[in-house]
């Protein structure tokens, strides 16, 4: 017992001190006979303690100018001087960690933005007016937008379905989508009313506006391929669909390309390319063998224009093997890009989705107070900002919430960005894997009033879950915002832009290649998992109980 | 040198006992105290505590040295420890001095017993 005790006593004691004496004085203390002996042993070594660490601070530690002698010829060994920096020198030392670690941290924050060109500034400070006409002015600088892919939102909405925004204009600042001329009015439906109202074809795809998206397969029930447009991709189920309908529309005496128009065409669709395909050195590859087919007879059998789109797609592709360039034919002429889209082309969009309530579906607070918003599209902001922040301050006094993004065919990346804000106390980046731009990459964070910032958010996501809803779920996912509950999503991530070539022909370009700064790759093609894998149709009652846990827990 | 060991005289009595109780034989820690309470007849009693923080300032002074070797069977944890010329030379300055002291004191008191006798 009180061994023990002295043994404490000893191992308080200086390190200097206790590694010359300690053992030796436990030895000392093991001779002892009798406990009074013992107890003024350890009387003594509160004594020693306390003189020690009082009287004797050189010694503290271990004495290297002693020394240790070595008469009986075994080597010993010294070591140099214990160094003891002074005071001011450690001040000085942890000032310096401080701001390197600092400096280090700035760096690495801001040094990824750089590489995306993000102007810091104006992403956060410019007002939404000011981003609008950026935004045109850089829209009516680069190639005309195609009709086309515009189309392929304002098209796909059949009063029946829901959802039927079908990837609505990725990307398309509110004031170019008044400048795109939305092609259908989703009520009337008719490619008449296209004609009349002077704009593009309909290609059935999925829409970028700006970008031009030709890829995104829409969904067929969804889709009213219009009888006057003619496409040519074919690497996608939807085309096939289409085929019937657009061969009834082959009928009409319009599409016989002669060599002439032929050549015009590849040569268009070679300059195009060499200017904005991502990769210079492949684009150059893509022109030779364009012209290589050409001069060779190889397309001389073609003269149907759809057939030919088809054809010098295949060419591109099998030297690129890039699946987003696309080379599209329209029957129908393509006029150039006009401004004199008004806002009464938009007013039928407009009108659509004042009737869904911008596709906010279901906003409702489930039992122990979480919060569920059902969203079936990111729509425009521009048209839907109130409804989405009625929506969110709703839910402002949930403790969870969940965003069910099952049915959700994407939209708008700034609607994305607009909602993701509730959910960050910050701004933060939100990854666009379609744009360099950053303009609507930023969060508005935080937004005044918002309790959302720190409340556990669960995304519920399916098969279908698609485009923005995908970039949505994935950049929650990688920020650590969100647990993803369902399927993985469908996976369309990527885009070309629209290029016009003439009056029938146009071609899409990947010309981007924004750096994804969470991993080497996005949702393209592979979806976005989730972390808890569950069948769609039970991933509410998952996510619900998964809350309620969490909320439990604290 | 000389200058170097009066300088730090007078001697506790610690240090004395310990410097004179090495100055016969090299001791180990417990020896030394035993030795210094044989010299006093059992009247100075060294705890290990005051023993050893004696010998600390003793071997960085140089005037006691720690020996590597001990006997064979001895307890492994105990050092050995021996004076060094340096301290021998300390040990002889004070007793000297206490030499010098005693003289006088005998002196004094010589001179002192006939008046009071």
């Amino acid at each position: 017992m009180l061994r023990p005790l002295y043994c404490c006593l000893l191992r308080l004691h200086p390190s200097g001190f206790r590694t010359r004496f300690a053992d030796e004085m436990l030895s000392i203390f093991d001779h002892a006979a009798g406990r009074a002996a013992a107890f003024r042993l350890l009387l003594d070594g509160f004594l020693s303690l306390a003189r020690q660490w009082t009287l004797r601070p050189e010694f503290w530690h271990e004495l290297s100018s002693a020394p240790q002698t070595a008469s009986d010829g075994i080597p010993s060994f010294y070591t140099i001087d214990p160094f003891r920096p002074r005071a001011g020198a450690v001040i000085h030392g942890l000032v310096l960690s401080a701001a390197v670690f600092c400096l280090t941290c700035f760096a690495i924050k801001y040094s990824w933005i750089r590489v995306l060109h993000v102007r810091i500034p104006e992403v956060q400070f410019d007002s939404p007016r000011s981003i609008q006409s950026n935004a045109g002015r850089e829209a009516s600088e680069k190639a005309p937008v195609p009709p086309h892919s515009v189309g392929k939102q304002s098209i796909a909405i059949p009063s029946a379905s829901v959802s039927a925004v079908k990837a609505p204009r990725y990307d398309l600042p509110a004031s170019i989508a008044a400048q795109n001329s939305f092609v259908q009015s989703p009520t009337t439906g008719t490619p008449e009313s296209q004609v009349s109202s002077g704009t593009q074809p309909a290609v059935e795809v999925a829409g970028q506006p700006r970008r031009g998206l030709l890829r995104a397969p829409v969904k067929p029930r969804d889709s009213q391929p219009s009888p006057l447009l003619s496409r040519s991709v074919s690497h996608q189920p939807q085309a096939q669909q289409m085929k019937p309908q657009n061969a009834t529309s082959e009928d009409s005496p319009s599409a016989k390309l002669d060599a002439a128009q032929r050549q015009r065409v590849i040569e268009g669709a070679i300059a195009k390319v060499k200017v904005h395909y991502a990769y210079p050195d492949v684009a150059q590859k893509m022109a030779d063998a364009l012209l290589a087919y050409m001069n060779s007879g190889d397309d001389d059998s073609v003269t149907d224009g759809e057939a030919f789109a088809d054809v010098l797609t295949k060419q591109m592709r099998d030297v690129s093997h890039d699946a987003h360039l696309i080379v599209v034919y329209s029957r129908d002429t393509i006029p150039a890009h006009s401004a004199g889209a008004t806002r009464e082309i938009l007013a039928p969009y407009r009108k659509k989705l004042e009737q869904n309530n911008c596709y906010f579906e279901k906003v409702t607070i489930l039992p122990h107070n979480i919060g569920y918003l059902k969203l079936n599209s990111f729509p425009d902001p521009s048209i839907c900002q109130p409804t989405a922040k009625a929506a969110m301050a709703s839910l402002n006094h949930a403790d969870a919430i969940i965003f069910d993004l099952r049915d959700n065919t994407g939209g708008y990346p700034g609607m994305v960005t607009l909602i993701a804000a509730y959910l960050f106390d910050h701004p933060e980046y939100l990854y666009n894997p379609r744009d360099n731009t950053t303009q609507q990459s930023w969060t508005r964070s935080p937004v005044p009033g918002n309790r959302l910032a720190d409340k556990p958010v669960y995304v519920l996501t399916s098969a279908s879950t698609f485009s923005g809803a995908e970039q949505f779920s994935y950049d929650l996912k990688m920020l650590r915002r969100a647990t993803l509950v369902g399927e993985t999503t469908r996976g369309e991530a990527h885009a070309g832009s629209w290029h016009q070539i003439d009056d029938h022909f146009g071609i899409s370009i990947p010309d981007t290649r924004p750096i994804n700064p969470f991993s080497t790759a996005d949702w393209e093609g592979t979806g976005v998992e989730p972390d808890v894998k569950v069948n769609a149709a039970t991933a509410l009652d998952t996510a619900e109980k998964l809350a309620e846990k969490k909320l439990q827990k604290k | 040198m000389k200058d170097d060991a009066t300088s730090f005289l007078p001697l506790s009595p610690a240090t004395l006992h310990i410097l004179l109780s090495l100055a016969g034989d090299d001791l180990h820690g417990y020896a030394i105290m035993q030795e210094v309470a044989r010299q006093s007849q059992g009247k100075y009693k060294l705890g290990p505590g005051t023993l050893y923080d004696n010998l600390q300032r003793l071997i960085q002074r140089q005037w006691v040295q720690e020996l590597g070797r001990r006997p064979a069977g001895d307890d492994p944890r105990r050092r050995y420890y021996s004076l060094t010329s340096l301290g021998r030379g300390v040990l002889a300055a004070e007793t000297a001095r206490l030499a010098g002291v005693v003289r006088e004191a005998r002196l004094r008191l010589q001179m002192a017993k006939p008046r009071r006798a």
